[in-house]
This record gives structure tokens, C-alpha cells and sequence, in this order.
């Protein structure tokens, strides 16, 4: 039964709405036409809800934000009715607010949490100086502020006193951005309006912050808008989801009903290319095609160039909000249909089957040569503070064993300043450890380089060998050179007995290879004129002309859209088999690795504060996990089928302890939920269970270990490890 | 704290490094200082020389440069690096008087008179800068920003010679030369001061309407980078008043890379000095050493010379030791030099 709606006010049964969004467009006049960011929206928010806005990059969500506080930034336009109500029943339509009005408006009615915090707080102003002078431009009574601003602050767990005595870049990342909360609450606000507030931080820190978002919501009473494009994130904590494509909702209905039955074919390509941790690899899909330009959104359905199911309905006429059930709204046609056309991947707990990799793990039972060997290898960065000082040692990487082995891929992961970046760059022999040796194929890649003793691979060999991709491809390629030149270099320096025929006819072939076709039209583009996924591939190909033995590939997807990630994935490990070459992957994502590793049975390795805690296969990291610290970065991986819906952060203490003065014993006891006094006291190594690739370092994985006789640890002990320490 | 230590160490060592320096051009650099001093001598001395005659020109050279050449090496090394390290930076050959005391006779004059310019250079083009960037892209705006393109072009001594001819010369308005009213007692009375002041018009309004444009320019584009950070649009929304955005926010983070900037300024004063007190005839530090490389009073010159150095180096490690309180980022001082 399809029944179009004739209220515009779309399938929302909100009783007490606080705000209604009405025909609202944003738009900026450009050269080329104008521009519309925002396009026609109609929205309730109930209040005291959390609505979770999820989107790509570019789809408008940041205009809608920004249209909630009038706060579009010149010279956009903003056009239609933003209603706000208050809790006694005057009703303001923001977009009228006079500068005066709207300056009240903001902060004591609505606020916003940008996710910029790094850049969000004055960098010559103490965090103190910031809430004062709130409240003082409110003109709200310091002292009482200032009690209210420590509640929130310790409520967020942080340390009131410290924190405000800090000046901003002393704070880390996500203490930056609960600061930032804190001091968006800091005039008891309505409303909330979280623009992507975890994007730049770690996943454990992001689920962190999503719990206690959800406890400060239940203890102060706001209304939250949580804007990201990261829809497991949302699962979690909004009560409704609103879908945004190309400048307008598409689909919009309680988060357990667009989870379970997403009806417009965007959700479900959506849902279906979010990397997900306990999903089958097979079925994650990459959604074709790219997001609408917003002076030239297609007629009709915006989505029907990249729909499969779309018609010449779809092309001519744009389709208002079906109503599927009485609390889901959806824009598409045919959305009865979609369950046929668009299936859902498989859930994980109807057919989770261990699938067994193309070949076993490389790393058992075999008798090789390791390509790379990182023997008790240490990278100590010193941070000296003058002639009379002891020198503070950052451990970057604190003895670190590892083997690599041919075709291998490793997979890294640990929250950002745990050293795996350091640890990569070391084993290619871009860094060089302080201690310890990194051999390639039994040579001492440093002793090559100095020419100590017999060396048998010479240094040249060795770093043609090893390989990087950067994080970021745009500015690891020179933007004055076409691709053309930018791949010829490698080819030029190493291998010069190639004529520049040969060398074209490698470069093209390679382009044709990575699906940049036609590659005569790509060998002569400037970077500037490849998206970010073809910078990638571009610069994955330099390393691949090396005929390199390992590649490190660091965050190497990080910087690209979620649904490029998996197609940029597929391609290193198709690669890989053709070129015969190991990866070293660095992620701080939980799913890209388990993503790149189950797909080559490779093994995935834990990092945290200078050392490997837990490696071994997918498997025994994924479904097994021993150590803490692995289980608490599971916790954190999004989880689309969310089951234990309340379980706390499991972890005593939010921040990561400094790395110049890192815990004693086992360095994860501070934040270890199961840390007892021995951990404070000893320092567990890293062992396997005999014949198996799963090694941990832990007390727990060790029966009889003193650990079990220890007491527990007391939450209240001195903390040594303030991260604003001098 | 240690940093500052080192850093102490490092200028001292750069001081240091300067007077070793000027020792070597002097002494060991063939045909130099002490070597054309030595044939002024003869040459003036006019007849025959004597070995008595030799000599006494030898001990004239050796006073004058603070070098005794009867000396081993090191033994004239370290006696030049304690008379100079006590402030004994040998004898005018022009003036017939310790060079010390020329150039402290005249310092305080050029400080005073580079001191007020730059500051009043500083001052108004960076008010003029914030000015511009708040008015991004008016008339205004692009009005002074030509006018500022415009005047950094010039040389400060075309509008010097200018200003005396027009202002000076032709109007009378103010002094042509001197740096002090006749018949005034230098000391806190009003005619002097009012005297001192009014020489100094002038040249000030030289250097500042030159200078000011570049100065202007740069806080401009400081300030447009500023307010397109995010925590100057936080700082909007969350209701701060203009002022406070305008000098707490913008202002201040525009401001940050001025300062280094001032300081290495300072450091050139000396040598626009030189130019300008020609041009005004005024008695100062740039003036005594254009004459004495006129004169070819080489230990005048080498104090003049060790004199600008030793300014460079202490403004910078004022600039250093400071910078910790204009910026905490910076507070350790470990990731800024400004050298």
C-alpha cells in the first residue's frame, strides 16, 4: 500500500517537537551556478531525543547543522523556516533572530560541538579562560558556572582542576573534544548539535565518548543531534536515524527500524559497505559510482544514477516520503521492493562460519626464512629538556620481536602514539632503532647501510626491497609531475636496462591493472586531477614497480571514503598475489584489518604503548581475544548487531598514559579492567601457547601465575601519568 | 627551564664566535685591517724608515687594534678576547679616541631614534593590518592594500630626501640636520627634549610611512588566516563579544609570527641607520661608522661591526626567551628558534 503523504511534516510521530525544520535550503552562488547544500529539508526533533544524521562526506550534513543555529557561513543562503520551541511553549523561528537575539539563542538554547576540537579552543587561552568568558558574554554567574563547569568535566572523566588549568595543546585529542562537550553544555543548553564530534579520534576513545554522551543526555536532559558518517557509531546511540543523500533526508525512522528494515536502496548500500567486524568479508560491497555534485543534482530521485533499482520513474519524478510503518519515512518509489533487489549482508550470528583462507597462515609451522626480522628492536625518540636534565625517552617501540614471512600481511593496529607507525617505518629501515636489529633476509639492513661486516644483500638491494604507502596520497605524490613522470622515476632508478618502451609499456599496463583505464589518459593527468582513491592507486603502483619484497602500507586507506576502503583493499591483495610481496598494514581501525588479514590469512598484531600485546591469526584475535586491551579495542569496533547494549567502557581510565612516563609493570594496568597489584608490579611477556600463532602478554593467560593470589587493584592509587606533565 | 640555559650558553657562544671573528679578519687576512694600517702609517710617515721608526708604527698599529704582532698566535688571540670581552675595543685613528667611548656617546641617540620608528612602524601597521583583514575585500581594503604595496616600494630615503626638501627646505617646518635643538643642555628639561623630539620628526616619519605597509600586509593576511580557524567561529557561536574575538582571538594569534619579525628588526636598525642619519645629518651610530669607512678608521669600523652583531644577537635571544609568553605552545622552547 503506497500512500503518499500529504503532510510535509513526514513520517515522525513527534509529540513535543522542539524543533521543526521547514523547507530549508542552504544555498551558494558559484560561478557555475548555484550551488544548494541543503536541499528543501523537512524535519521534527522531538524533545530530549538523540537523532542520529548519518551521510557521506558532501552530502549536506554539515549545512544542516549550521542551518539548526543559523550559523551558515557567508555567502550561503539560508532559506525556509527553522521553528524552535521552548519547553514553555513560545515558539522563534531562528532564521528571524535578530544578531542580539540569535547571540542569546546560541549556547543557552542550542549549541554545537564541532569535530574540530583540536582547533575549536583558542591556542593562546587557558581552558579556564574559554568558560569564563562564556559565561561571562552570557552574563551568568561566573562562580556558579564554574561549579557547574567542573561537574561536567569530572563527568566526562576528566580532572576538573587539571583541565582547566591547561592550555589547550596540552590536552590530548579526546580530551580536547570532552572538554569542547563540556563546554557546550556549559549554559544548560536545549539542544546539542554534535557535527562528526569523534571523527578524528582512535575507536576506543569514539565508544568512549558515544557511552558517555548517552549518560550525560539521561543526566542533564538535552536534546542531542549527532551528525557523522559513521552509521555503527549511531546504532549504538541514536534513537532515530535520518538518512542524508545528496542534500536531503532519504529515509528517516527509528534506528532499530532502519537497522533491521532499511527501505531506501542508499541505506542498504550503505549498511552493506560498512566494513563490520564480525561480518563475512564476502558479502561487504563498495557502492558504485560517486555522490552528486550539488549545482547539478540529477533530476528526479538524486539517487537513481547509482540505484540499480532505478526506472524512468525514478528519473522523472522526484518521490516524496512513503510512510513504511507509522515511525519510518523513506524516499523512494519502490521501496517495498528493495528487500529483493538490495539484500542485506548476512548478520553475523545466522551463518558465522570460520572461512577458511585461500592458504593457511603462513607464519605455522613452515621452516623459511623470514623475509623481515625485528629482533628486540627499540626506537627510543629522546625529548631532552636541556644540559642538566635526564633526558625524558619517548619508547616509541620497546622491544619489539616480529617476523615477517614471504606474502604475509600483518595488520597493526593500537590507538594512535602507540608507536606502530614507528615500529612500520623501523622494520622498512626508514628508522633507525636504538637498540635491537631489523634484518632483511638474514642481512642487518643497518650493518648494509654502514658497511659493517659481510654484507651480503647490499644496502641498495635492501631498500629497493621495502616499500611505504603513506597515509595521505596527496601530498605523497609531487603535484608538478603527471603520473606519467611520477611513475617513471622508480623504474629509471632501479631498473635502468629497461628502454622507455618497456618502461611506458609497464606503466600503462599497471594503470589498466588498478582500473584506471584508459591509462594513456591517466599516465598524463596531473595529480590534482585524480580523486583520492586514484592518488592511491597511483602511489600503491610506485611502490609496486620497485618489485619491492614488503610494503608498508600506514593508515593507507584512512584518508578515503568508507565505501572506497574495501575496493582499495581488494586491490592490495589482489596485487599482492600477482606481485609476490608481504604487507606490513598499519590501521587503527579494527575492521580494515580484519578485513585485509582474513582475505589473505594473515595475522594481525596489537600494539599498545611501545609493544606488541597480542598477535596472531584473525581468528584468535577477532573471536578469541586474550589480552584486555585487544578485548576493549573489540568492545569498540562498531557493531552492527549491537546485543549488550548498556555494557560499560571496559577500561578503568579513558586516556592512554603518557608515553615518556609509562606505567610501571604492565604498561595497560591504569586503564586494565582486570589489573590486580601484581600488574603494577611485574611485567608480563609475550608468550605463545606452544605450536600456535596466538601469543599474549598477559598474567591471565598463565595458570598458577601469582596474578590470581594478587588483590585487585584500587581505583584511587596515584595516578603518575597526567598527560599534561612538563 | 634548562632550555633557557642552553640557550643562554648558545648566545654566549655566538658572542663569542663574532669577536673570534673579527680577530681573524684582522689579523690573519692578508692585506687586511692591521696590514693597511700599517702602510697608512708609512705612508704618512713620509722619508725613510728608520728600525726605530718601524717600531714605533708597529706599537701605534698595536694599541690601536688591540694587537701585539710581536706575540705567538694564541697569545694575541687571548689578549684581544679580554680587552674586547672588557669593553677596550681599541683606539679611533680618526678621532684619536677609545672606540668605546665614540660608540657609546653616540648610541643612545640612534636606539632612540630606530627605536621610536620601528615601534611606530610596528604599531600602526599592524593596526592598519587588522583594520584590512576585518574589511576584507572593500574599498577600503583594497585601497590600502595598494597603498601599501605601493609604499613598501619605495625606499625609505627617496621619501627622506623628499621630506627635507619639501618640509625641510622649501616649508621650513622642521630641521633640515641635527639630532638636538643649539643652546639646549642635554638632560629632563623641556627645550631639551622638546628640541630632540622635533629633529626627530623627520626621520621617523620616513622609516614608519615605508615600513608600516609590509608590516600592514602581513598582519592582514596573519588575521584572514586566523578568522577562518574554527575557534574563532566556536568563539562566535558561543557569544563572545566582536572586541574580545577581534583583539583576544584574532588579533593575538595574527600577532604571533610579527613578533620574531620586530625582534630581527631590530637587529637591522643599525645598518638603516646608516643611510638615514646621513641624509638628516644626524649624530648617531650609523652616521659614525658611514664616516669611519670613510676615514678608514678600521678599529671604528670593527667596533661598529661587532657592536650590530652583538644587537642581533641579544635581540634574538630576547625574542627566544619571550616568545614562551606570547605563545604556550611554545613554552618549552623546544620546537622554536627564530634563528
Amino acid at each position: 500500500m503506497k500512500e503518499r503523504l500529504h503532510d510535509k511534516s513526514n513520517a515522525q510521530q513527534t509529540q513535543d517537537p522542539i524543533y521543526q525544520v521547514r523547507n530549508v535550503s542552504v544555498a551558494f552562488d558559484m560561478d557555475r551556478g548555484t550551488s544548494r547544500v541543503l536541499d528543501d529539508i523537512d524535519l521534527d526533533i522531538e524533545r530530549g531525543e538523540i537523532l542520529g544524521v548519518v551521510g557521506e562526506s558532501g552530502s549536506g550534513k554539515s549545512m544542516f547543522a549550521d542551518s539548526l543555529l543559523n550559523a551558515v557561513v557567508s555567502p550561503g543562503q539560508l532559506g525556509g523556516e527553522v521553528i524552535y520551541n521552548t519547553e514553555d511553549g513560545q515558539s522563534v523561528d531562528v532564521t528571524e533572530l535578530t544578531d542580539e537575539e540569535l547571540r542569546k539563542f546560541r549556547w543557552q538554547e542550542a549549541s554545537m560541538v564541532f569535530q574540530g576540537a583540536q582547533d575549536s579552543f583558542n591556542p593562546t587561552r587557558k581552558i579556564r579562560t574559554h568558560f569564563v568568558e562564556t559565561l561571562d558574554a552570557h552574563d551568568a554567574d561566573i562562580e556558579d558556572g564554574m561549579d557547574r563547569a567542573r561537574e561536567l568535566l569530572s563527568d566526562l572523566y576528566l580532572e576538573p582542576d587539571q583541565v582547566l588549568n591547561s592550555y589547550p595543546h596540552e590536552l590530548s585529542g579526546g580530551m580536547k573534544q570532552r572538554t569542547l562537550i563540556a563546554l557546550s553544555m556549559l549554559l544548560d543548553p536545549e539542544v546539542i548539535v554534535m557535527d562528526e564530534p569523534t571523527a578524528a579520534l582512535d575507536l576506543l576513545m569514539q565508544q568512549s565518548i558515544v557511552r558517555l554522551i548517552r549518560e550525560i543526555k539521561g543526566k542533564y536532559d538535552v536534546t542531542i543531534i549527532f551528525i557523522t558518517h559513521d552509521l555503527p557509531l549511531l546504532a549504538e546511540l541514536a534513537d532515530r536515524l535520518a538518512v542524508m543523500y545528496a542534500f536531503e533526508f532519504v529515509e528517516i525512522g527509528l534506528t532499530d527500524g532502519i537497522l533491521e528494515e532499511p527501505s531506501h536502496p542508499y541505506t542498504r548500500a550503505l549498511l552493506n559497505s560498512t566494513p563490520n567486524i564480525f561480518a563475512p568479508v564476502e558479502d561487504m560491497t563498495a557502492i558504485e559510482g560517486s555522490a552528486p555534485d550539488p549545482v547539478n543534482v540529477p533530476t528526479g530521485c538524486s539517487y537513481h544514477p547509482r540505484c540499480p533499482m532505478a526506472t524512468d520513474a525514478c528519473v522523472e519524478s522526484d518521490p516524496g516520503y512513503y510512510e513504511t510503518n507509522a515511525n519510518h519515512g523513506v524516499k523512494c518509489h519502490y521501496w517495498e521492493d528493495v528487500d529483493n533487489a538490495i539484500p542485506l549482508q548476512v548478520t553475523a550470528d545466522e551463518t558465522r562460519q570460520v572461512d577458511v583462507p585461500a592458504y593457511g597462515p603462513v607464519a605455522m609451522g613452515t621452516d623459511r626464512t623470514p623475509v623481515l626480522t625485528l629482533d628486540d628492536a627499540e626506537v627510543h625518540f629522546e625529548s631532552s629538556q636541556g644540559l642538566f636534565a635526564e633526558p625524558d625517552a619517548v619508547r616509541a617501540v620497546d622491544g619489539i620481536s616480529l617476523d615477517i614471512y614471504e606474502n604475509e600481511v600483518i595488520a597493526l593496529i593500537g590507538e594512535s602514539g602507540c608507536g606502530k607507525t614507528t615500529l612500520g617505518k623501523t622494520a622498512i629501515g626508514l628508522q633507525r632503532p636504538t637498540g635491537g636489529s631489523v634484518s632483511f633476509r638474514g642481512q642487518d639492513i643497518w650493518d648494509a647501510k654502514d658497511g659493517h661486516g659481510d654484507v651480503e644483500i647490499p644496502h641498495e638491494a635492501i631498500r629497493q626491497s621495502l616499500q611505504i604507502i603513506h597515509q595521505d596520497p596527496g601530498s605523497a605524490i609531487n603535484p608538478n609531475r603527471t603520473v606519467r613522470h611520477t611513475l617513471e622515476l622508480p623504474l629509471k632508478h632501479y631498473n635502468d636496462e629497461l628502454d622507455m618502451g618497456d618502461r611506458q609499456a609497464r606503466i600503462l599496463g599497471m594503470l589498466e591493472t588498478v582500473g584506471m583505464t584508459p591509462p594513456e589518459d591517466y599516465a598524463d593527468r596531473y595529480p590534482h586531477q585524480l580523486s583520492g582513491g586514484e592518488k592511491q592507486r597511483v602511489t600503491l603502483i610506485r611502490a609496486l614497480l620497485m618489485e619491492p619484497d614488503l610494503i608498508l602500507a600506514d593508515e593507507a586507506i584512512s584518508a578515503l571514503d568508507v565505501s572506497l576502503r574495501v575496493e582499495m583493499m581488494d586491490l592490495m591483495l589482489d596485487l599482492q598475489e600477482i606481485f609476490d610481496t608481504a604487507f606490513l598494514f598499519i590501521s587503527h581501525d579494527f575492521s580494515n584489518a580484519r578485513y585485509i588479514t582474513e582475505k589473505s590469512g594473515g595475522r594481525i598484531g596489537v600494539m599498545y604503548l611501545g609493544e606488541i600485546v597480542e598477535i596472531g591469526t584473525v581468528d584468535e584475535i577477532i573471536n578469541n581475544p586474550k589480552h584486555p586491551y585487544t578485548k576493549s579495542l573489540v568492545w569498540a569496533t562498531p557493531d552492527l548487531d549491537e546485543t549488550g547494549e548498556n555494557e560499560d567502557v571496559p577500561l578503568r581510565k579513558i586516556d592512554i598514559p603518557d608515553a615518556r612516563n609509562p606505567p610501571s609493570g604492565c604498561r595497560f594496568h591504569t586503564r586494565c579492567p582486570e589489573a590486580r597489584e601484581t600488574c603494577a608490579r611485574k611485567k608480563p611477556v609475550l608468550v605463545g601457547d606452544g605450536g600456535n600463532t596466538h601469543e599474549v602478554s598477559c598474567f591471565r593467560d598463565v595458570p598458577n601465575h601469582e596474578y590470581w593470589d594478587s588483590p585487585e587493584l584500587m581505583n584511587d592509587e596515584p595516578s603518575d601519568e597526567t598527560p599534561t606533565e612538563k | 627551564m634548562n632550555w633557557y640555559i642552553r640557550r643562554t650558553l648558545q648566545a654566549l657562544l655566538t658572542v663569542y664566535g663574532v669577536i673570534t671573528f673579527t680577530f681573524v679578519l684582522i689579523r690573519i687576512m692578508p692585506g687586511g685591517p692591521m696590514e693597511s694600517m700599517r702602510a697608512q702609517l708609512i705612508q704618512q710617515h713620509q722619508g725613510s724608515l728608520t728600525t726605530e721608526d718601524m717600531e714605533r708604527i708597529n706599537r701605534i698599529v698595536e694599541t690601536r687594534v688591540n694587537i701585539d704582532p710581536d706575540q705567538p698566535l694564541y697569545t694575541q688571540y687571548v689578549d684581544y678576547v679580554s680587552s674586547v670581552l672588557t669593553g677596550d675595543l681599541g683606539q679611533s685613528t680618526w678621532h684619536q679616541a677609545p672606540v668605546m667611548d665614540l660608540l657609546i656617546e653616540r648610541l643612545p641617540w640612534t636606539i632612540f631614534l630606530m627605536g621610536s620608528s620601528i615601534t611606530l612602524s610596528f604599531a600602526l601597521g599592524i593596526t592598519l593590518g587588522a583594520i584590512m583583514a576585518y574589511k576584507e575585500g572593500t574599498i577600503l581594503d583594497v585601497g590600502l592594500s595598494s597603498y601599501s604595496t605601493f609604499m613598501t616600494s619605495v625606499p625609505y630615503y627617496v621619501v627622506a630626501v623628499l621630506l627635507v626638501y619639501f618640509l625641510g627646505y622649501q616649508w621650513d617646518y622642521f630641521p633640515i640636520q641635527g639630532r638636538m635643538a643649539p643652546q639646549t643642555t642635554p638632560g629632563l628639561n623641556y627645550p631639551f627634549l622638546a628640541g630632540v623630539a622635533y629633529h626627530l620628526v623627520l626621520p621617523v616619519i620616513s622609516v614608519v610611512i615605508t615600513g608600516m605597509g609590509g608590516r600592514a600586509l602581513a598582519m592582514r593576511g596573519n588575521s584572514v588566516r586566523v578568522m577562518g580557524d574554527d575557534f574563532i567561529r566556536v568563539a562566535r557561536l558561543r557569544g563572545l563579544k566582536p572586541r574580545t574575538i577581534a583583539i583576544q582571538y584574532v588579533g593575538r594569534n595574527a600577532l604571533l609570527p610579527m613578533y620574531t619579525n620586530l625582534m630581527l628588526a631590530v637587529g637591522f636598525m643599525f645598518g638603516g641607520a646608516i643611510i638615514l642619519e646621513e641624509i638628516f645629518g644626524y649624530r648617531g651610530l650609523g652616521q659614525l661608522m658611514y664616516s669611519s669607512i670613510g676615514n678608514r678608521d678600521l678599529p671604528l669600523m670593527m667596533g661598529c661591526f661587532l657592536l650590530i652583531t652583538m644587537t642581533v644577537v641579544i635581540a634574538l635571544f630576547i625574542a627566544d626567551l619571550t616568545y614562551g609568553k606570547l605563545d604556550p605552545r611554545v613554552q618549552s622552547g623546544e620546537r622554536h628558534e627564530s634563528f
